[in-house]
């Protein structure tokens, strides 16, 4: 059978004539965005598509350094790249090797322009950002009324806090008439006096972020005496109004969360600080307790009876040993009477007059000694053992003994 | 502009930190202890004014500085 041939062959085949087009090898296509999927291993999966149709597109993750933002569906993009068949479904498709966004060349250079001559000017730095309160009563919104990112502030904002005051000024941000909006959205809020303001929308092209890419904008930012928080699109879209502002949020929801204090937390700060002032107040109470309570003892070992019981046990001390001292002095004093009566006995002139002498007395009184004592016709007293005899001198002889 | 100072929480915070502080590190008479008592008792009363429970609803700015319910 002549002419049939196998699928594989078939597809081959074309995947040859493809690969030997020198156009189709390198090719930029122009178109929006569709279908696209970021698949884990790295690759982007997508198609392109204008009014007329679609072309199937991947990219691989070892061309990725050829992206340089994050693809969305609505995207008008320009990529470069080689049209090839991929044979398992038989299906051509763009190998993309570089995508650019179509018509942001132009927008991102006018972006660039201006953060370097606001830049320049000062207006980035951080002498002129403003703390954000810690502990706002009302919140300001510019913002468009019926955009995602305002749910998402009240949604956030209310289970932080529903205590907290939010004033909405509904906002044209994006189209003709945004830039003037959002401007009055500030100014208007201002005189309200909140205490905080976050400006911002959701997310979406270079295009429809664009007023927020506006030098009037940026200005308006600038002067606000109350503090701004940005909260423009996504993460990853970055406008000259994050730059300026005092603080910038990737989200809107992320805005919420930096502008409205948790009550709960505050809750607990403050009964935190109730039960601190309660134990100190415990303590301080209980530090003078104790002192008073050394005082009182010592008061009480001061009391006059503590002194009056000293002094009586003083006196009693001694009168024992007064009363010790005489008894003992008294029989010292009695031993030695006996021992001087025993003394006196032995040498009493009783018993030498008993043995035979005698004792001679003038009438003076003197003991008489020697002749030369008494003279002729003296009368003397001589005591003897059993009484005295009255006797006068007749003469006297004085003898030497040898 | 004082006014709002004072029921500013972050500064009643602060006070708060600096009279706990005292009462639990500086050596005071009974009396400052009475007073300080007092005095952070009464602050923590004006915080709980400050935050004023009552739920707010989401308010809407019109173009004469009017303001509506959302």
């Amino acid at each position: 059978m002549n002419g049939i041939y196998t699928v594989k062959q078939v597809n081959s085949y074309i995947k040859n004539m493809f690969t030997q087009d020198f156009m189709l090898n390198r090719i930029y296509v122009k178109g929006e965005i569709s279908n696209c999927k970021y698949h884990p291993s790295g690759h982007i999966y997508f198609s392109l598509k204008d009014e007329s149709g679609t072309i199937a597109c991947v990219m691989f993750a070892g061309s990725r350094a050829g992206l340089s933002f994050t693809l969305k569906n609505g995207q008008r993009v320009i990529a470069f790249g080689s049209v090839s068949v991929y044979e398992r479904d038989g299906k051509y498709q763009l190998y993309a090797r570089e995508i650019k966004l179509d018509g942001a060349g132009e927008l991102y250079e006018k972006f660039e322009a201006l953060k370097r001559e606001l830049c320049e000017m000062g207006m980035f730095s951080d002498e002129y950002k403003q703390r954000i309160p810690a502990y706002v009563k009302t919140v300001g919104i510019v913002t468009a009324q019926n955009g995602a990112a305002v749910r998402d502030i009240i949604n956030v904002a209310k289970r932080r806090n529903p205590y907290v005051q939010l004033i909405l000024y509904p906002a044209l941000v994006q189209g003709e008439g945004a830039v003037k909006s959002i401007i009055r959205g500030i100014r208007m809020l201002e005189q309200q006096g909140v205490d905080v303001m976050i400006v911002g929308r959701g997310g979406g092209s270079i295009e429809e972020l664009w007023a927020f890419n506006e030098e009037e904008v940026a200005r308006a930012i600038f002067e606000c005496s109350v503090p701004v928080i940005s909260a423009v699109g996504h993460e990853t879209d970055v406008t000259i109004a994050d730059f300026v502002a005092d603080l910038r949020a990737p989200t809107p929801s992320a805005a919420a969360e930096l502008a409205v204090y948790e009550i709960r937390e505050c809750k607990k700060t403050m009964s935190a600080y109730e039960d601190r002032i309660v134990r100190a107040a415990l303590s301080q109470i209980g530090l003078f307790r104790t002192k008073a309570e050394r005082f009182s003892m010592r008061l009480k070992l001061l009391h006059p009876r503590h002194k009056l019981y000293e002094h009586r046990q003083f006196t009693a001390e001694m009168e024992n040993r007064i009363r010790d001292i005489m008894e003992r002095r008294l029989t010292q004093e009695k031993h030695r009477l006996a021992l001087n009566a025993e003394r006196m006995k032995r040498v009493s002139p009783l018993l030498k007059l008993s043995s035979g002498y005698s004792y001679i007395r003038s009438e003076e009184g003197k003991n008489i000694r020697s002749t030369a004592q008494v003279k002729r016709g003296e009368k003397l007293e001589i005591f003897v053992s059993d009484g005295k005899i009255e006797a006068e001198v007749h003469n006297t002889e004085t003898m030497i003994h040898g | 502009m004082s006014e709002k100072k004072k029921e500013n929480l972050e500064e009643m915070f602060k006070d708060l930190e600096e009279l706990i502080g005292k009462m639990e590190n500086e050596e005071i008479t009974l009396e400052q202890t009475f007073d300080l008592y007092n005095n952070g008792m009464e602050l923590l009363k004006k915080c709980n004014l400050s935050i004023d429970e009552v739920e707010k609803k989401v308010l809407v700015l019109d173009e004469n500085g009017e303001t509506d319910e959302f």
